[in-house]
């Protein structure tokens, strides 16, 4: 652990570290003992940390005259005890059922789900080994069938496109070693890019690829990474189909997993458990007390082996439409870009003063795709008198494809083609489900 | 004795770290499903009381209310904390000359009961070194926290806990004294003297369970036990005083086993289901027909010692009981007890040759249907035989309606903190402190001594009034010109007598109270009614004037009343003509039940008597017109 930061010329602290016992007398004669602790990055000037014999931590300033010494160490503390799963849940019959039956991978990329708390900043941050992880979910070291393969510790909003072929790339060796199916486990920030980038990059899948992840760290007793895991665990060891999936908690309980198809998905709420959602489909499936239960048609696994469908290309722009945007400036943004996403308003729809920087990059050979930031419902361009003009200068409306996902399709649809029309109409050809289909007024 | 408190009071602020309401309600909004897990701390320990709740292995059902939002639910980040509450802990704190820390760090407490929806407990220690003046001398306060109460435990089905998440998240403010109190009755003013101090700092919720209190005891020879969660200021005495009769009588036990000399060795656990396939009722026989295991163990030099006796009011089979229904058992049967529970003593010869005991020696069964949760519930049982050889283990233990207390768990330790990092650390300035400050009030004492003198209110009722917090209510609504009798009455009497046997008790503001008083002074309902109105207010009127509709007290005009009166003496006009005026006292029952409080009892009796005079005059013949 750093030192904290010296202080002044005659700074009483600078023999000592976090970590170590100290005394600090006041010059009211009062002492303090306790431990001294890194200091939060939002503590005050001369504020010390210490944690007391009772556990608290308390911030003392230390005011002129007071001074610090070695201080004696609290008892001996108690022995460690490994954190463990639920015995109820880790438990359960059909998990040591077949410990010798093909293994599944688990892919590791950092995020919450992989993360413990910071007592230094505060924040949470990735855990930097997989024994780490091992110490948040034990029932994955007994289990035989794991492959754990660290792939990157880092939180979700830092990866990038090159991370996801590499991701992918991971993937169709962990097949290629013999999994069954493959875990990832992710960041939940853009966990739904990911998804989607794994879906068009993998092609002839032979088994399950499912990503998880968390909204409560698992330092915490209430983190739903660990039920999130067991229920990707379970449908990636059990389950039979060949696409790419993300499973998180389907509600506020710890008992019911929505199986969403990658295309779809989109997070929802920034710290709910369920906050991803399928968008204008209802989810594939659910995991329930341990059971997959499928509620709409699934890919069926290839007969493999997967292939890498790359790569992607990076220049690729999104942008929000909004009223006020200022065409050049959106123009300056999107100058050097071979596609743009644009997240239109309504049915698919831009401030008119946008049509001329639209119509000179579309003619620098530029593909531009609108999609609805509604989230929900078709981007249809005959509505309005914008959207036929849009049109009319060859930008395509994607339909219901999420902007997000629109925004992956145009990085991996641009590595396939120099073609802005073969762009145009591969953009429109649906992939993996990511567009078309019915969208009904009542559930079921 | 040497004794401790913890006292926790709850804060009528807005939740601690969300800005919902901090009211209880019974209404129901939906419900979801947990689980927890143990999990390590700042130095990667798990905590051993941690670490105990979790083997319980509970499923966990939270009802949203109101009082909650996804802050509650853990589903969201906790929001910072609350202002007003702060300043109720940081005035407190200086009134009980502490020293405030300079920056407060908000930990979290593991505590996996369930009955926090995060696993932790939000708390913060705001002040150290305190004290208090009781009885002419200083008691220590070494702790002043500010921090959240749990969720209302609602219901235990099977292996599932239903919680409520109206009260999680209602501030507390926690003080405790040094462990240096003599007796229970010491404790018992100082609890007092403490609560109505903290009631003082202002926006204090009342009713029952808004004050709690945790009662740490020890006896020379003896250890620290916690006693959690005393709902009323005068059980503490009881409970204090219980525990150290309980310690003597354990170091008596451990005495006793010592003298024996006997190995402090109990065996392994033993499946005997062969031994006893043959027994046909009890739960032996229920937990062989679904399939269980019966397991014995071996407590060498225990026979005799576990059974009850005439003298105490514990027992060792008790205390070993307690302990193995921690691993999710139902109980244990132990030798003493046996013969019985459908256990022959061929039976019990049988398991006493297999065990191979000698006669000092006792043993103990566990039937269940999971093995594993059986060797555990053992594990425990052994655990806490071979303390019984040291004498009092130091645990927590939960007090019961009867007086007596029952094991609950370990002792925590200082693994169970680490700190909330979603919530930056708060610097307390002086400008910060002299914001919260308010000049401290008179102590318990010299506020007793106050209310006999000016308001000559016996002792009694103003010890009740301090001791409740209610002194300040009092002088308020005495200012109001409301007569102190009467006041004094209602704050210490009819209010909890009509609230008796709620769970919940809403506090009353003065204005509802003084209004309630004003009405009964002008006569719009009698002393008789006062219940049925104050029922009718405990019910959720609205008003004073809806709970006096509601209780059916609608005022009624002097004609109403003669008219009622008359038509009662009408009914019964053989009676009068037979008795004249001596019909009053039949007929004055009569009256009274249809005026069901709604008119004071001398009015009623006027009305009656003049009814009456009108009656007999009206049936005698007329004076002869001359």
């Amino acid at each position: 652990m750093d030192r904290p930061r010296a202080r002044d010329a005659g700074d009483p602290l600078a023999a000592f570290a976090p970590g170590d016992a100290v005394e600090i007398r006041e010059p009211t004669g009062r002492v303090w003992r306790g431990v001294l602790m890194p200091r939060s990055e939002f503590s005050g000037d001369r504020i010390v940390i210490l944690k007391l014999d009772s556990g608290y931590n308390v911030g003392i300033r230390l005011v002129s005259g007071a001074t610090v010494s070695r201080g004696e160490r609290p008892g001996a503390p108690t022995p460690a005890i490994e954190s463990t799963a639920p015995p109820s849940l880790a438990a359960t019959a059909s998990d040591r059922s077949s410990p010798t039956g093909p293994p599944v991978a688990v892919l590791t990329t950092g995020g919450t789900i992989a993360s413990r708390v910071d007592y230094e900043t505060g924040g949470v941050r990735p855990v930097e080994s997989a024994d780490e992880l091992l110490r948040f979910y034990p029932d994955l070291a007994g289990r035989s069938t794991i492959q754990l393969v660290p792939v990157f510790d880092r939180l979700s909003e830092n990866l990038t496109p090159d991370d996801w072929v590499t991701l992918a790339r991971t993937t169709v060796a962990a097949f290629a070693r013999g999994a069954r199916g493959v875990v990832v486990t992710h960041g939940t920030d853009t966990m739904a890019y990911t998804a989607a980038a794994l879906a068009f990059l993998l092609e002839e899948l032979p088994g399950p690829v499912v990503l998880t992840g968390a909204q409560r760290s698992p330092d915490r007793p209430s983190s739903d990474g660990a039920s999130n895991l067991r229920a990707a665990l379970r449908l990636a060891s059990e389950a039979s189909f060949g696409e790419v999936v993300v499973v998180m908690h389907a509600g506020l309980s710890d008992d019911r997993f929505a199986i969403h198809r990658a295309t779809r998905v989109r997070k929802m709420h920034s710290s709910r458990r369920d906050a991803f959602a399928s968008r204008n489909v209802p989810p594939l499936g659910f995991v329930e007390n341990g059971t997959v239960r499928w509620t709409s048609d699934v890919r069926p696994a290839r007969a493999g082996p997967p292939r890498l469908s790359g790569p992607l290309e990076s220049r690729v722009a999104l942008v929000w439409a909004y009223p006020g945007m200022d065409p050049d400036r959106t123009e300056a943004f999107v100058h050097d870009a071979r596609g743009v996403v644009v997240a239109g308003t309504g049915l698919g729809h831009l401030p008119e003063n946008q049509l001329p920087w639209i119509r000179r990059a579309v003619d620098r050979g530029t593909v531009i795709a609108m999609t609805t930031q509604c989230l929900e419902g078709r981007a249809d361009p005959f509505v309005y008198a914008t959207g036929r003009e849009l049109v009319r200068s060859q930008v395509v409306f994607l339909d219901e494809m999420l902007p997000e996902v629109a925004y992956v399709k145009m990085a991996w649809v641009l590595g396939r083609t120099n073609s802005p029309a073969e762009a145009r109409a591969l953009l429109l050809a649906d992939r993996t489900g990511e567009i078309g289909g019915r969208r009904v007024g009542a559930d079921g | 004795m040497k004794a401790g408190l913890e006292v926790h009071v709850q804060l009528a602020t807005g939740k601690l770290f969300c800005r919902c309401p901090a009211e209880l309600t019974e209404e129901v909004r939906g419900t979801f499903v947990r689980s927890l897990r143990a999990v390590s701390g700042e130095n990667r320990q798990v905590d051993v009381a941690a670490r105990f709740e979790f083997e319980r292995s509970h499923r966990f059902r939270y009802e949203m209310t109101g009082s909650d939002c996804l802050v509650e639910a853990d589903e969201e980040p906790p929001l910072g904390l609350d202002e007003a509450a702060l300043d109720a802990a940081l005035r407190l704190a200086s009134w009980l000359h502490a020293r405030i820390v300079d920056e407060i760090q908000v930990m979290r407490k593991i505590v996996v009961d369930g009955s926090n929806t995060s696993g932790f407990q939000r708390t913060a220690l705001v002040a150290v070194d305190g004290r208090l003046a009781v009885g002419g001398r200083d008691v220590s306060i070494p702790t002043i926290c500010l921090e959240e109460d749990a969720a209302r435990r609602i219901a235990q089905e099977g292996e599932t806990v239903t919680y409520r998440l109206d009260r999680l998240g209602i501030p507390l403010i926690e003080i405790s004294t040094g462990p240096e109190l003599a007796s229970g009755e010491e404790l018992r003013l100082v609890a007092e003297e403490i609560g109505s101090l903290v009631r003082a700092t202002g926006p204090v919720r009342r009713g029952l369970g808004s004050i709690r209190e945790d009662v740490n005891v020890s006896i020379p020879g003896g250890s620290r036990v916690e006693i959690k969660g005393v709902q009323e200021l005068r059980a503490v005495s009881t409970f204090a005083d219980g525990e150290a009769a309980r310690q003597r009588w354990l170091l008596s036990l451990r005495d006793a086993l010592v003298a024996r000399g006997t190995p402090p060795r109990p065996g392994s656990p033993v499946a005997v289901d062969g031994e006893l396939a043959d027994v046909e009722t009890g739960p032996i026989r229920r937990a062989l027909t679904s399939g269980g295991v019966v397991l014995a163990m071996a407590l060498p030099g225990f026979a005799g010692r576990l059974g009850r006796s005439s003298d105490q009011p514990f027992w060792f089979g008790r205390e070993l009981a307690d302990h193995a229904r921690g691993a999710g058992v139902g109980g244990i049967i132990h030798s003493d007890e046996l013969p019985g529970h459908g256990i022959t003593s061929v039976q019990v010869e049988r398991l006493r040759r297999r065990l191979a005991l000698d006669p000092p020696d006792a043993f103990v069964l566990v039937a269940d249907r999971d093995r594993t949760r059986a060797e555990r519930a053992l594990e425990r049982v052994r655990r806490r035989a071979e303390q019984a050889f040291e004498g009092v283990p130091g645990e927590t233990r939960d007090p019961l309606p009867d007086g007596t207390t029952r094991f609950s768990r370990p002792l925590a330790g200082q693994e169970r903190m680490y700190p909330e990092t979603d919530i930056p650390p708060i610097a307390l300035s002086d400008a910060r402190i002299a914001r919260a400050a308010a000049p401290r009030p008179k102590g318990a004492a010299e506020q007793r001594e106050c209310l006999q003198r000016e308001f000559g209110l016996p002792a009694e009722v103003a010890r009740v009034l301090v001791a409740d917090g209610e002194a300040p209510a009092f002088a308020e609504l005495v200012r109001r010109g409301h007569e102190p009798a009467v006041v004094a009455r209602l704050l210490t009497q009819d209010i909890a007598e009509a609230a008796d046997g709620r769970e919940r008790v809403p506090a009353f503001s003065l204005d509802v109270l003084s209004s309630l008083l004003e009405a009964l002074r002008a006569g719009r309902f009698s002393k008789e009614g006062k219940p049925a109105v104050l029922r009718a207010l405990l019910d959720g009127a609205p008003s004073v004037d809806a709970a006096i509709a509601a209780a059916g007290l609608t005022e009624l005009s002097e004609h109403d009343l003669e008219a009622m009166v008359a038509r009662i003496v009408a009914t019964n006009r053989p009676l009068v003509e037979a008795r004249g005026l001596d019909a009053f006292s039949p007929l004055m029952g009569d009256v009274m039940r249809e005026a069901r409080g709604r008119y004071d009892g001398e009015r009623v009796a006027a009305a009656l008597r003049a009814q009456l005079e009108r009656s007999i005059r009206s049936a005698r013949p007329g004076p002869p017109h001359g």
